[in-house]
């Protein structure tokens, strides 16, 4: 445990002084920034852009929660390109898998501690949004958040942990970086999204059982309107229990398995 | 402290890098590992430090499965392998202090050690920066305060020396000589000179296959005599001696200096033109790269 602790510390420090993480750190700022711009001034502009001349006070709240969780749901993919797509690909491109390896620690204990640390510096990223979040809808609105905020906050947190395994294990094939950074975009924008799509349109059925689908959750907890399905029809109300049931499942399910692979090819890396 | 390979052979695809190595090396002192570009000396010491897992056959360190135990087995073991990378925004210190956890050294020991070591190795001016912008030499020097930190029974060193001035060669050099007195080091040279200077045994290597085993003590320094006349050789000072056309190979007795032999030799009637030392390795060397090419 200590060991993995240690693991853990090391890279979260080696993770938070990295140009990656201040590119992040400065992407999260400047979407944060533009988001409270954009609520204070068209605040009062929402209901007339939805063709409505007013809408009640707690819908409007709503509707401001559900935008900025719409694009706070995608920060995690970009983060875990940032962060977990060169984790362990870096150790051989690097090099630095002929320090590490050969020190008397388990490779799966580097693995978690590693996948840990990217976890932790996707939640600072993430902190930052939600506190400009909660800061700005809370002046607005002057209410506390509603109990859908903490779900969507913890359906978060489970899609950060997902997509994050799926890259990590994507690392862990790759001994060069690039091809883990491409592989990655590649999974998620076009295997993902773009099939996703493609189903729907060929087949009329929603693909439920792939991660982005299951990720519209997280801003489907306010209002149930799933912009990537064109089979569902829109709805202001939360999304059904059964919703978050099945899509905290195929979650944990991603997690689980990539996170097994991951770490079994992780083990039996070589540095050739 | 021991180092055991059996029936050891590492494949890349159809390449067989090494290919079927018995070894057995035990207590303390410093086993040369010597061969050509691409003979497998890396590979053997990736196998045995974890890099990199066997085809078929085993390593053990201290009668511990590598491959199957590595984080027992790496607890005895401290090692420099190629040319390491450090976490780039991490500095000397902080790798030190995380090395040092992960081998679990105590607190006092570790300030005690980190202390010498930084001396020895001669990293104090430059410790504190980040290890992303060392030079190729200051990585060197904390890869080998890393690999020696807490005092491991098995030191595997990959060509120690390499990217260092001839100050910090000499410097290294010296260490090695130190931590052998005690401990087991495995090193794997170029050098044949490294190898002669530093160590007791010497494995010369070629295509994955073990060339040649020995004591360094049967690897004597010869001289060889070029002359212009040829006698029967009768010195206390001569244990052996061979003869052909060319020259005379004199083994002399460790007792006495060359020029005493060569005095003798000369009161005997010969009559020398030319006298060189005769480098037994290095000829065995050659020898086993030649026949191995000769076979292609």
């Amino acid at each position: 445990m200590s060991k993995l602790s240690t693991i853990y510390l090391q890279y979260i420090k080696n993770y938070y002084r990295s140009k990656s993480f201040y590119l992040m750190l400065f992407l999260i700022i400047v979407i944060s920034v533009m988001m409270t711009y954009f609520s204070l001034k068209y605040v009062n502009d929402l209901p007339r852009f939805l063709g409505s001349t007013s809408l009640p006070p707690a819908l409007k709240e709503t509707l401001f929660y559900f935008l900025w969780t719409f694009v706070l749901a995608n920060i995690p993919v970009f983060a875990s390109v940032f962060f977990g797509s060169p984790a362990l690909s870096s150790e051989i491109e690097n090099k630095t898998a002929y320090y590490i390896f050969p020190l008397p620690i388990n490779r799966y204990k580097l693995y978690i501690g590693k996948y840990l640390a990217a976890v932790t510096v996707t939640l600072i990223i993430i902190a930052i949004y939600t506190v400009f979040e909660l800061g700005t809808l809370g002046f607005l609105f002057k209410n506390l958040p509603s109990i859908d905020f903490y779900y969507s906050l913890g359906l978060l947190v489970l899609f950060i942990l997902s997509i994050m395994s799926i890259t990590f294990m994507i690392s862990a094939i790759f001994n060069k970086n690039t091809y883990a950074y491409i592989s990655v975009f590649i999974i998620y924008y076009i295997v993902f999204e773009a099939g996703s799509l493609i189903i729907e349109l060929l087949y009329k059925v929603t693909p439920t059982y792939l991660l982005n689908e299951a990720a519209t959750i997280i801003d489907r907890v306010y209002m149930n309107i799933n912009t990537t399905d064109f089979l569902a029809k829109p709805s202001i109300s939360p999304a059904p229990f059964s919703d978050i049931v099945l899509a905290m499942l195929v979650m944990i399910i991603y997690l689980v398995i990539s996170f097994i692979i991951g770490m079994f090819l992780f083990e039996r890396k070589e540095v050739s | 402290m021991e180092i055991f390979m059996d029936s050891l052979t590492k494949k890349y695809g159809k390449l067989t890098a090494l290919n079927n190595i018995n070894i057995d090396i035990t207590g303390h002192g410093c086993v040369g590992l010597l061969g050509p570009n691409g003979a497998g000396k890396t590979t053997m010491l990736k196998l045995a430090t974890n890099i990199i897992k066997p085809t078929s056959g085993k390593v053990e360190i201290n009668n511990i499965n590598v491959a199957m135990y590595p984080e027992k087995a790496m607890k005895y073991v401290g090692s420099l392998i190629e040319q390491p990378e450090f976490y780039p925004y991490l500095s000397g210190n902080e790798i030190l202090e995380f090395t040092g956890k992960i081998k679990g050294i105590p607190k006092n020991d570790y300030l005690r050690d980190v202390k010498n070591l930084k001396d020895i190795t001669n990293i104090t001016e430059f410790v504190n920066r980040k290890t992303g912008t060392y030079s190729r030499g200051m990585k060197q020097r904390l890869a080998l305060a890393v690999a020696i930190l807490g005092g491991p029974e098995i030191v595997i060193l990959d060509e120690p020396t390499f990217g260092l001035d001839p100050k910090g060669m000499y410097d290294i050099r010296e260490l090695i000589k130190e931590i052998s007195k005690e401990h087991l080091v495995l090193l794997s040279t170029h050098l044949i000179y490294e190898a002669r200077e530093l160590c007791d045994r010497a494995i010369i290597i070629n295509r994955g296959n073990i060339g040649h085993d020995s004591k360094m003590d049967e690897n004597k320094e010869l001289l060889k005599i070029t002359a212009e006349n040829k006698i029967k050789i009768i010195s206390n000072k001569i244990v052996n001696y061979t003869m052909d056309n060319d020259y005379i190979i004199i083994e002399k007795n460790k007792n006495f200096e060359n020029y005493e032999v060569i005095n003798d030799l000369l009161k005997e009637g010969l009559k020398i033109d030319y006298v060189e030392k005769y480098d037994n390795l290095e000829n065995t060397y050659v020898s086993i790269i030649n026949k191995e090419d000769s076979y292609k």
